[in-house]
């Protein structure tokens, strides 16, 4: 489906001209101004690749999803034929919610309103009445359900509206090569429905923090340490920044004292990946990440009940105006992992980074906050200092693609995330 | 055991008095109150078609706590690094709907309730709030009840709280 985006206005263009990703200026009002957010709706989501799914959430035909890309909400359904489908959750003739349920299992879709019907793949089947009352002239075929463009990639599901974004591999890039060791290193599952909460933050905050933010581990994450989580405040400082392209940012830390998977599964992660990601895997210590805009992950390993155990999250900020999220979060793991482990790995993430979390909720209130100071006149030109690592060189040292940095508290990948936001806010050709 | 009038009073006030602790964040003493088997569970819930399955995923759970990762968390909370609650939130638990049944246990009853969570954080006027049935089992050792199992069912699909820096 076509977008047309709403030219910005001349306030509007103004307030960016003060950006200056580069030099790591970043003025405040980006986390706040309505204007803003409404072109980042046209000029963004809905034009990137969102993340919707794990295919695990519908692995039989029939089973949906409902979510969101941008403000829009979609059914992500498993046809018979085997397929995944993301469709507008908007019937055709009124506009009326089709389903309105957060998951399940159905051959089609009626319509409360007027009974329309459409079956998973979102083709119009029955309109009551429809020959007494639309005679002949009507077409059913042009009024499915409108269909989103969707891929996969290692079990994530991606759709966009673009019929002009390059495909998601394409898109993804250097992405997919730390995608493979989040979520295709096994065969991986999502387990349980994902938590869903609110908050008064920007969309961008989570994730500017997920893609580039290490260096608030030391002070917002000092609790963990205090309370032996984590060995000691600065855990998360040593390892890489990626920046693999289209905004996208990913964190490796590493070195890791000891192994964060479960050692059983070690055949099963070198099935699964190249030699030098199976390398890396073994000296993971932490890896968090951002698919541009609005998908994060973490693989994050902390001492829990006696035992070092890694859990993997993917996290998914769903703007809701400019100063309101809903996050998502889902607990990955892999299939086959033994069942203590799983039973621990899933503990462990709840008890960290859930929204019960003790490191989730310390970043709430960071983000809260956030998104409350960047209102009011001054913040057009407050910026925030963004220079951490600048002049920094990329390594070579690193056996992953992506321009890489050496040290994980550097605010390189933050940089080249508000870079490719202005160039797609500004719409400076989203696709060149 | 026989869930007597005089029963009934004790696991009331229980409750009055566990809210008391908690919204006093008097946390210590509250762990005091739990049985050392301790499961502490907030599963979450879903929005279902009528008929169409259960409302409630026990498989992932915004709590999945046990009497030692609760001290963990509280002991958190006792650092100088819990932003989430320092300053600390304003909180009421109202505890209503009172139930206590019996169990196949001599020394155990069940206690369900209504739980209505009040949050004030900061100078916003408007609360968070979080509301849901707890489904508890208490047991009676020397003399005093002890908490040994917690579930408490939210209402909401989508949790209308920043984050759960408090308790169930």
């Amino acid at each position: 489906m076509a977008v047309t985006a709403v030219p910005l206005s001349a306030g509007l263009r103004q307030r960016l001209s003060a950006i200056r990703p580069e030099e790591g200026v970043i003025p405040a009002f980006i986390f706040s101004d309505p204007e803003v957010y409404r072109a980042e709706m046209d000029t963004i989501f809905a034009r990137c690749w969102l993340f919707v799914a794990h295919e695990s959430e519908v692995p039989a035909p029939g089973d949906y999803v409902t979510r969101a890309m941008g403000e829009h909400p979609v059914i992500v359904a498993r046809g018979e034929d085997g397929r995944i489908r993301v469709m507008l959750n908007v019937c055709r003739h009124r506009g009326m919610r089709i389903c309105r349920a957060d998951l399940g299992n159905a051959s089609h879709f009626r319509c409360p309103y007027h009974g329309f019907t459409y079956t998973n793949t979102g083709d119009l089947i029955g309109i009551p009445y429809q020959r007494e009352i639309y005679g002949e002239a009507i077409d059913r075929s042009r009024f499915g359900l409108i269909q989103a463009r969707t891929d996969s990639y290692a079990g994530l599901v991606f759709a966009t509206w673009d019929a002009d974004a390059p495909p998601l591999r394409e898109y993804l890039g250097p992405m997919t090569w730390y995608l493979d060791l989040l979520a295709g290193r096994a065969a991986m599952e999502v387990v349980g429905p994902p938590h869903r909460h609110e908050m008064a933050a920007n969309w961008k905050l989570p994730a500017e923090n997920f893609a580039s933010d290490a260096y608030h581990t030391l002070h917002t994450h000092a609790s963990t340490a205090e309370i032996g989580l984590t060995p000691s405040p600065r855990w998360a400082k040593d390892g890489y920044h990626v920046q693999a392209g289209n905004g996208h940012g990913v964190m490796v830390g590493t070195p890791a004292p000891r192994f964060i998977f479960a050692e059983a599964l070690l055949p099963t992660f070198a099935r699964h990946l190249r030699p030098e990601q199976l390398a890396l895997l073994r000296t993971l210590a932490n890896m968090p990440g951002t698919v541009f805009p609005n998908f994060s992950f973490l693989i994050s390993a902390v001492s829990f009940k006696g035992r070092f155990v890694s859990h993997t999250g993917l996290y998914q900020w769903q703007p809701l105006g400019p100063e309101r999220i809903e996050v998502f979060s889902w607990f990955l793991v892999e299939r086959d992992a033994p069942p203590e482990w799983k039973a621990l790995s899933r503990e462990a993430f709840i008890f960290t980074f859930g929204p019960s979390g003790v490191f989730s909720q310390d970043d709430s209130e960071n983000w809260t906050n956030i998104t409350r100071n960047s209102r009011g006149p001054l913040a057009r030109h407050l910026s925030f200092l963004y220079e951490m690592g600048k002049g920094a060189r990329p390594t070579r040292a690193f056996p992953g693609p992506g321009e890489v940095y050496e040290g994980k508290y550097s605010e390189v990948n933050a940089r080249a995330f508000y870079r490719r936001w202005l160039d797609l806010v500004q719409g400076d050709g989203p696709w060149t | 055991m026989d869930v007597t009038p005089e029963v009934r009073q004790e696991l009331t006030e229980w409750l009055y008095h566990e809210a008391e602790l908690l919204d006093g964040r008097r946390f210590e003493e509250w762990l005091a109150l739990l049985a050392d088997d301790l499961t502490y569970e907030m599963p979450v819930r879903l929005t279902r078609e009528a008929g169409g399955g259960e409302e409630v995923a026990r498989e992932m759970a915004f709590f999945r706590d046990d009497r030692e990762t609760l001290r963990l968390r509280v002991a958190r909370l006792r650092t100088e690094f819990a932003w989430a609650e320092d300053p600390p939130s304003r909180t009421r638990h109202f505890v209503a709907n009172v139930r206590v049944r019996p169990t196949d246990r001599p020394d155990e009853v069940e206690v369900r309730s209504y739980l209505l969570v009040y949050r004030s954080r900061g100078d916003a006027p408007q609360a968070e709030l979080l509301s849901g049935e707890r489904r508890d089992r208490f047991r009676r050792v020397g003399g005093t009840w002890k908490l040994c199992r917690r579930e408490f069912v939210p209402d909401q699909a989508t949790l209308g709280l920043r984050n759960l820096a408090l308790f169930i």
